[in-house]
């Protein structure tokens, strides 16, 4: 008990000194920067690094990387900047248990002055408490869950559009461009699945769809829960029986590859849809093409438009980081400049560049970003919520368009 | 009404996972039968065997057609062969290195079980650092379709392939168990290791090659659930656990026992699942595994190694 006690003192002396650190480096910096001799600022980033959906991370960390190059290099639409930034990263695996150990760290490193991230929505739930405490600004690039808006967390972002808008919109699409009347309903009894499953089940009343559900906890074979790979053959027999005319997928890409595979195997032919966690060309290379044809995905994110700006965008990214740019490349590029933008205003103001300032300039940020105006609502949501769907055609995921535009025609 | 509906699909789907059980399930009840430890290495056998016949197969097939026919028996013959041998090495090594020089200084049987379960950390982290994080898929080495039908139940290729080559595995096991010189050394050493070994039986390499025997048939086994599922670190994971529980289902150091098992488990399962939602499959194959051993807490068929063949 004793020793308890004597322990959280430590941790308590330890964080008044980081807090009162960070004080003193931030009155200096607003000193020093009428002179632009170049204090150094820390951006980090947090998710998936490795695990079985680490190609979603590595999707975001060079856009990450990119911004804060072009911001440091003065080729970036913010021009010349009065200070430096350097990078920083945390591997929480996408999971929820490992989001806290990745998030202490990122606190602990009292340079830190916001976060792109955490990645997930698993992650994000666990971390968020963490990084409320610290008044650490974290901007998402990708998580969906509705409800972690409702924690009251202040220090709160996402650039994407949450779940609440993306099931109700492809209950939406399958009910009026599908025209399917019965559709079967599976998530990965993760927080993200659950949720998406729950707010596409929420609107399948206003489509006339008639729901069948299942949960189908993602598989070890992909890192994605204690599901054993097996149980889709059984799922795929129950599916086809069932005559649902759609099956939706709330999850992530290896698990629908599996799913995909076993229920066409069985014969079954309906239409096959997931979310944005299935929207990466990975999803049709570990389904096969063949096999994949025919499938949608949609996102609240979009495939990069053919403006001057996004091009050079997709070409300065496959240039550093070697592959193309993917899901949540172009959101990830946003949320870093939305944090960016933010200390260019509160240096040329004069005012400290600290956590708190940051926190509270993200509140009234309104920047055009590649995807989208960036812009929050008070609860840290995205204002405005677009909803893309795409379709796999000969072996790639092809946009086909805003899911809004489309159940009009 | 839910029960019967998908009654046979879900009975043969079953059978399928129950062969493969039952195929790493043996590696773990030969080992015990010989050496009354469970080798929580072999779900690692497996999964190398899975990279193996990944490997050759990404080698031999190209991108783009389908093989067909006689190719497509040869790709797979060949697959499993590999896999096969590769599941043999491993075990083979894991037998040297983590288990004999415990042997040889008399180390108490926690020892063993803390030196599988590190081998088995040991195996998958570096098969994940190595060979990448991600879900790779088999090339296709034939088309996968329905067969022919069992009262309206689809019988699909992918499952009377993994069927036909477990029997033909199972089959020869239960021959080398009962009829050769290397079956009765096993037995021997089943029965009494040291009467054996007083017998004039080497038992360094009668465990040796049990070892092999049952890696052979784990790596196998990575071949044929990973042509289905794909291939990665993890893989041994699930399916290990679930084999390790056939074997103790059906009576752990018992042969047949453990095919029994495997099959047992994966009916039970998959049958259910007609009715329930997929959430409670472990659920309810556990609970058939804990009330199975209440009533016969040595397994189904409860014998020793030594006395069942």
């Amino acid at each position: 008990m004793t020793r308890k006690r004597s322990l959280s003192t430590v941790v308590a002396v330890a964080a008044v000194a980081t807090l009162a650190l960070t004080a003193c480096g931030s009155s200096k910096s607003a000193k020093t920067t009428t002179s632009s001799s170049g204090k150094t600022y820390t951006i980090a980033y947090q998710g998936p690094l490795s695990g079985g959906n680490a190609q979603l991370g590595l999707n975001m960390v060079y856009a990450v990387k990119l911004a804060i190059n072009q911001a440091n290099s003065g080729t970036s639409q913010f021009g010349k900047l009065p200070f430096t930034l350097k990078y920083t990263q945390q591997d929480d695996q996408g999971s929820a248990t490992q989001a806290p150990t990745a998030a202490q760290a990122i606190i602990g490193n009292s340079n830190v002055v916001a976060v792109v991230g955490p990645a997930f929505s698993g992650a994000t739930k666990a971390s968020g408490a963490l990084y409320a405490q610290a008044n650490l600004a974290t901007v998402s690039p990708s998580a969906t869950a509705p409800d972690l808006a409702n924690n009251g967390w202040g220090n709160f972002f996402r650039v994407v559009a949450d779940d609440n808008a993306q099931g109700p919109a492809d209950a939406q699409y399958l009910a009026k461009v599908v025209k399917a009347k019965n559709v079967y309903v599976i998530d990965d009894a993760s927080a993200y699945g659950s949720g998406l499953a729950s707010a596409f089940k929420g609107a399948a009343g206003s489509n006339n769809l008639t729901i069948e559900s299942e949960t189908a906890p993602g598989t070890t074979q992909c890192q994605a829960g204690q599901g054993n790979v097996q149980q889709y053959d059984a799922l795929a027999t129950k599916i086809k029986s069932s005559g649902a005319q759609a099956v939706f997928y709330a999850g992530y890409y290896c698990d629908f590859a599996l799913l995909t595979k076993a229920v066409r195997a069985a014969g079954y032919q309906g239409t096959l849809m997931s979310d944005d966690g299935s929207n990466d060309p990975k999803y049709i290379s570990q389904a096969g093409a063949s096999v994949a044809e025919g499938a949608l995905t949609s996102c609240a994110c979009s495939v990069l438009a053919s403006s001057p700006a996004a091009q050079a965008f997709s070409t300065q990214f496959k240039a550093l980081a070697g592959f193309a740019a993917g899901t949540y490349s172009a959101e990830a590029y946003d949320s870093a400049n939305a944090i960016i933008d933010v200390m260019k205003k509160l240096s040329s103001s004069g005012d400290a560049i600290t956590r708190g300032a940051i926190v509270n300039g993200l509140k009234s940020v309104d920047f055009k970003g590649l995807t989208k105006e960036v812009k929050f609502q008070s609860n840290g949501n995205i204002a405005g919520t677009a909803v893309y769907v795409s379709k796999v055609e000969n072996g790639q995921l092809v946009q086909l368009g805003l899911i809004s535009d489309l159940v009009k025609q | 009404m839910c029960f019967t509906q998908n009654f046979w699909s879900l009975l043969i789907s079953g059978l399928a996972n129950g062969f493969v059980y039952a195929l790493i399930a043996l590696g773990y009840t030969l080992v015990y039968g010989v050496l009354q430890l469970i080798n929580f290495a072999h779900s690692e056998v497996f999964m190398s065997g899975g990279f193996a016949g990944l490997f050759l197969m990404d080698h031999l097939v190209g991108k783009g057609h389908v093989p067909s026919g006689l190719t497509s028996v040869g790709l797979v013959l060949a697959g499993t062969i590999v896999a096969a041998l590769a599941g043999g090495l491993v075990a083979y090594i894991l037998e040297r290195v983590a288990y004999r020089p415990l042997r040889r200084r008399h180390a108490p049987q926690l020892a063993y079980l803390i030196s599988a379960i590190g081998m088995s950390f040991f195996l998958f982290s570096l098969a994940g650092k190595e060979f990448g994080r991600d879900s790779a898929s088999v090339p296709q080495t034939f088309t996968n379709g329905t067969v022919f039908h069992v009262f309206g139940a689809g019988v699909q290729t992918y499952y009377l392939l993994v069927a036909g080559a477990a029997i033909i595995m199972l089959v020869g096991l239960d021959r080398l168990i009962g009829a050769t010189r290397l079956g009765q050394g096993i037995r021997a050493v089943a029965q009494d290791a040291d009467t054996a070994s007083l017998m004039g039986v080497n038992i360094d390499r009668i465990i040796a090659l049990t070892f092999i025997v049952g890696g052979l048939l784990g790596g196998a086994a990575g071949f044929l659930f990973g042509i289905g599922n794909g291939v990665v670190y993890t893989m041994g994971f699930t399916p290990g656990i679930k084999a390790f529980t056939a074997a103790v289902l059906g009576g752990i150091g018992n042969v047949r026992g453990a095919v029994l098992g495997g099959l047992l488990l994966g009916v039970c399962e998959n049958v259910p699942i007609g009715c329930v939602d997929t959430s409670w499959r472990d659920v309810i194959a556990f609970g058939i595994l804990v009330l199975v051993l209440l009533v016969r807490p040595t397994g189904i068929l409860g014998e020793r190694l030594g006395r069942s063949a």
